[in-house]
This record gives C-alpha cells, structure tokens and sequence, in this order.
C-alpha cells in the first residue's frame, strides 16, 4: 500500500471517477489473482462480482492503508460465493490442502485446485498466493485457527491418496 | 511462485460495469453489433470526429491536450454549453469527466463474433461520483442507435 494508493482511494471516495477507474487499474489484476484461483471457470465473473461489490461499498472504507486487505476480504468472499453458484461444480474429492512444497502443487495447481473445495482453495490461495500465516487466513474466512491447521497439516497423506489413485 | 496459478481478468465491458457500480444513478446499456472491434472502436475512439455525432450532446468535442492515456478536451454542447473534459483513453475503453457530465464507452471484442459496445454517464451530481438517473437510459440507446448506423451496414444486428 503506497501513499499513492492512498491518494486514489480518498480522490475516489471524493468523487472524482478519474481516480475511480485509475483505482480500478490497480486493483483488478489483484482480485483477479484471489478470484482465478477460487472460481475457476468462473474466475472473471468473481473477478467482476467482487470488484462490483468493492466499488459500491468504497465510501465504507473508513482507512485507506487498509486497503488490500479490505480488498482481498471482499474477493475471497465472492470468489467462494460465484464457485459455490456454479452449477457445473464437481463434489471435492481432496478433504484437505496440500503442504507447502509438495511437489504434485508445482506439477499441475489446477488440477489440484479443481479436486478441491472452494473453501480448502482458499485456504491454499491465501497461503501460497497472499502468503498468509495460519492465523491471518483463520480470521479472513471467519473459521478457527485449528480448522485452518488441520486443513494445512493433515493434508499431505490424503492429498497423496487422491493424486495416485 | 504464482506464475502457474490460474488468474482471471476482465474485459472492457465488464469493466464498465464495475466502474458503474460505484457510481449512483448510472446504467449501462450494451448492444452486441455484427461488426469487428477494430471498425466498431475506430468509431468511439475518434473523439473530435465520429463520437461526437454517437453522443448526442457533444455537437463539438477538441482534444487540447494527450499525455499517454489521458487527454483533456473542450466540448460544446448542442445546446451551446461548453465543458473542459479530463479523461483515459485506450483500446476499448474512453472514460471523460466533466464537472457536470460523465461519459463511458467501451468495447470488447464477442467470442463468437462482432463486437460488444457498453456505454454509460449523463449529468453528473457537480463534483460527485453520481449522474442524475433522468433519460440515461434513452440517451444511451440512442447512441448506440447512432453508432449502429455507422458501421458498415448489416441486416443481423442483434440485442441483449
């Protein structure tokens, strides 16, 4: 979040849709990165939803540094809410996320991501994407610290189970 | 470590979407027109020329001044007002602010073919991100109706 970030988004709030569309310049490709991987075939829908929803609630936003993560809050909401919307979505078949560095991630993330749920995608989103500690991404999706632990921790053995089957 | 990550984008269009959003009062109209984005942007893009008979309020638009994207320009209304306009200009997109006026047009080309064109704006609420929700929809139509009559004639001219 720079100074100028800040600027925008109080000429934003102000009025001036100039500074509005340079705003949405910045952070389109931002929610497009959350969204991608949490709706999938949907992504530009959830990309367009979330940017809709951030739009309309900016005058909300009472601190402008709080910018991103006000952002990535509403996109992850969204992106789980388009996924879910999807008639065409398939039942998961991982329960849990793969570990940091497991190599199946490097190998094919999508095929990852499409074996889970849209919930379990943003978990490994926030965490490989966004770099969250298990604590940050626990308060983002409004789950305990533990559920997001065991998602992470427990997860290279089933993950291993349902890649090799 | 995010280069293989699917990442999703938007079009122009939904762009104006979004950007409408935030703003009271605005609604986008859209019109899918059978011809190739290239034909159908050379049309809104020339803003001294062909805009100004697809807006129906601009009689007579100058641009004064371009810095990359932005420009700013002098228009005169048919009604004789005159307004200064700031504004992005780019590939499918135009966005100008005025102090009492906004106007957004943009395009993407349609996968299965021709072009998508949006617009939006009207009277701006002075100084505010708001337009007065009176005849927008109306105007919008119209000028969509203008621009259709400007590409190439085609008897498949489809609306959503």
């Amino acid at each position: 979040m720079s100074g100028d970030d800040a600027r925008l988004v109080r000429a934003a709030q102000n009025g001036d849709t100039l500074a509005m569309n340079e705003l949405l310049d910045r952070l389109t490709p931002y929610v497009g990165r959350i969204c991608g991987p949490i709706a999938l075939p949907n992504g530009d829908d959830a990309t367009q939803e979330a940017l809709v929803a951030i739009f309309r609630a900016l005058r909300t936003l009472k601190e402008p540094a709080a910018l991103y993560g006000w952002v990535r809050r509403i996109a992850v909401r969204e992106a789980i809410r388009v996924a879910h919307r999807d008639s065409r979505s398939t039942p998961a078949e991982l329960t849990e996320v793969p570990a940091v560095g497991d190599p199946q991630l490097a190998a094919d993330i999508r095929d990852v991501l499409t074996r889970l749920s849209p919930e379990h995608r943003a978990v490994l989103t926030l965490r490989d994407v966004e770099g969250l500690d298990e604590h940050a991404a626990a308060e983002l999706l409004g789950i305990p610290t533990g559920t997001i632990k065991s998602r992470l921790h427990r997860a290279r053995d089933s993950f291993r189970k349902a890649w090799t089957s | 470590m995010t280069a293989h990550w699917p990442t999703a984008d938007l079009d122009e269009v939904r762009r104006l979407h979004v950007l409408a959003a935030g703003i009271p009062g605005a609604h986008v109209t859209e019109r899918l027109l059978d011809a190739p984005f290239t034909e159908v942007w050379a049309l809104l893009a020339d803003i001294e020329g062909s805009f100004g008979l697809i807006e129906p309020d601009m009689r007579h638009i100058r641009v004064i001044r371009t810095d990359g994207e932005r420009l700013e320009a002098r228009a005169w209304s048919r009604f004789g007002m005159r307004a200064r306009f700031d504004g992005v200009l780019r590939p499918g997109w135009c966005w100008l602010q005025s102090r009492f006026l906004l106007i957004g047009a943009a395009a993407a080309a349609e996968p299965g073919g021709g072009t998508r064109v949006a617009l939006t704006g009207g009277v701006r609420v002075p100084g505010r991100a708001a337009i007065v929700p009176l005849g927008v929809r109306r105007e919008a139509e119209r000028a969509l109706d203008r621009l259709a009559a400007l590409v190439a004639p085609r008897e498949d001219q489809r609306e959503r």
